[in-house]
């Protein structure tokens, strides 16, 4: 067995791409019901039904800028790690909808299975040093620089996101959306103790 | 005396980390057995034994898988105690009614066999992870393997995979032979993901 306390490369490795590949389920799922989220993703979702383009494509363009940001804030191996789980997301979520298609789906219960993939991605991602990227870490330097909580940034956010949504999808789907979008935060709210997961 | 104690909620799960933990398992496992019996894939442990009996019969599987837990029980209630058996109980019955219903709601299109097998295998793992991280079981053979760990250290993944190849062993005897393929491919994926991440000394709460 590996040592208690430090996670080996492979260990992470294993756990990045648990994270990038149940995260691009949880994708496949909520573009297939045409639903949003929050965070970077929801952006990046909001960004490709505006214009049509790929989830995967502006999902990676979308997080450029943070790793410069990421950089400063979080040291090269979060950085490097975030980047890497990132690229693999963007490249699932392009190539997965071609593998896994659905005849039919509740979008309630899709927006449910979406909020705990999408939940237990970010869990494992978070455990082995990676991210999916950009708005929690300027929500950090906010909370270093100007006091501001970074928890209700990240909620600002996305009330944000999910107001622009009335633009881009009807009025129900928000709704779904916001169940899906609080299922994700509950499981990582409930789930992210570092004092119980205790390997970095 | 007090002060000098590690804080309890550190080690200790609430009930309301436990149900979500097993809550979550459910979910995760009941889309896991909706791919794997959708695809006429078999498995091992339990899950297998239940699909073979489901595929000689011709029997449903969700009610078949319920059925198989049973006699499990008692072993559950004498080795572990009235509290882990009926946590058992409830886990499996939500996990039977949530396999037998969910097809209504999500209606599988197309999978490749491959990605399905590999989807699979991460939902079964983790499934499994957050039930034994949160003191739940699935039932049936799994009881056994989490008592030999506890007692002498035997990795349950290792006893979990020598058992598979018996189940595999049944199932070469019915299935097509790339469906066996795509099969093992799916529960190498589970043994593997269960045999890395499931570490008592990682993950300290209980």
């Amino acid at each position: 067995m590996t040592e208690t306390g430090k996670h080996s490369l492979t260990e992470d490795a294993q756990g990045i791409a648990y994270g990038a590949t149940m995260a691009a389920f949880g994708i496949v799922i909520l573009t297939h019901l045409g639903l949003v989220t929050g965070q970077t993703a929801g952006l990046a979702v909001l960004i490709s039904y505006a214009t049509g383009w790929g989830f995967g494509p502006v999902f990676f363009a979308v997080n450029l800028p943070f790793y410069v940001i990421g950089y400063l804030r979080m040291g090269k191996v979060f950085v490097a790690k975030t980047f890497v789980a990132v690229a693999l997301l963007s490249a699932l979520s392009l190539w997965l909808p071609g593998q896994v298609s659905f005849a039919h789906l509740n979008p309630w219960v899709g927006a449910v299975l979406f909020g705990f993939l999408s939940g237990s991605a970010l869990m494992a991602l978070f455990r082995h040093g990676a991210s999916l990227g950009g708005i929690g870490i300027v929500a950090l330097i906010l909370q270093d620089r100007l006091g501001w909580r970074a928890g209700l940034v990240q909620l600002g956010f996305d009330v944000i996101l999910f107001a622009l949504a009335f633009l881009v999808i009807d009025a129900r789907a928000v709704l779904i959306s916001a169940l899906g979008a609080l299922v994700v935060n509950l499981v990582v709210a409930i789930n992210h103790r570092r004092d119980r997961y205790i390997a970095t | 005396m007090v002060e000098h104690t590690p804080s309890p909620d550190r080690i200790r799960h609430s009930a309301v980390d436990d149900a979500q933990g097993i809550g979550f398992g459910v979910i995760m496992a009941a889309l896991g057995m909706h791919i794997l019996t959708h695809m006429g894939f078999v498995t091992g442990q339990t899950t297998g034994l239940a699909v073979l009996i489901a595929h000689l019969t011709g029997l449903p599987f969700p009610a078949v898988y319920f059925a198989v837990t049973l006699p499990f029980l008692g072993l559950a209630w004498k080795r572990l105690g009235p509290r882990f058996a009926l946590k058992t109980l409830v886990t499996t019955a939500a996990l039977s009614a949530l396999v037998a219903v969910l097809p209504h709601w999500v209606e599988i299109g197309r999978i490749e066999p491959a990605v399905a097998a590999i989807l699979f295998g991460l939902l079964f793992g983790i499934a499994a992870l957050a039930a034994i991280r949160h003191g739940g079981s699935f039932g049936g053979l799994s009881v056994l393997w989490i008592e030999l760990q506890d007692r002498t250290g035997f990795p349950a993944g290792h006893a979990q995979l020598l058992s598979d190849v018996v189940i595999f062993g049944l199932a070469a005897l019915i299935l097509p032979l790339d469906t066996l393929a795509y099969s093992f491919l799916g529960a190498a994926v589970f043994s593997l993901f269960l045999a890395v991440n499931h570490r008592r000394d990682r993950y300290v709460a209980a």
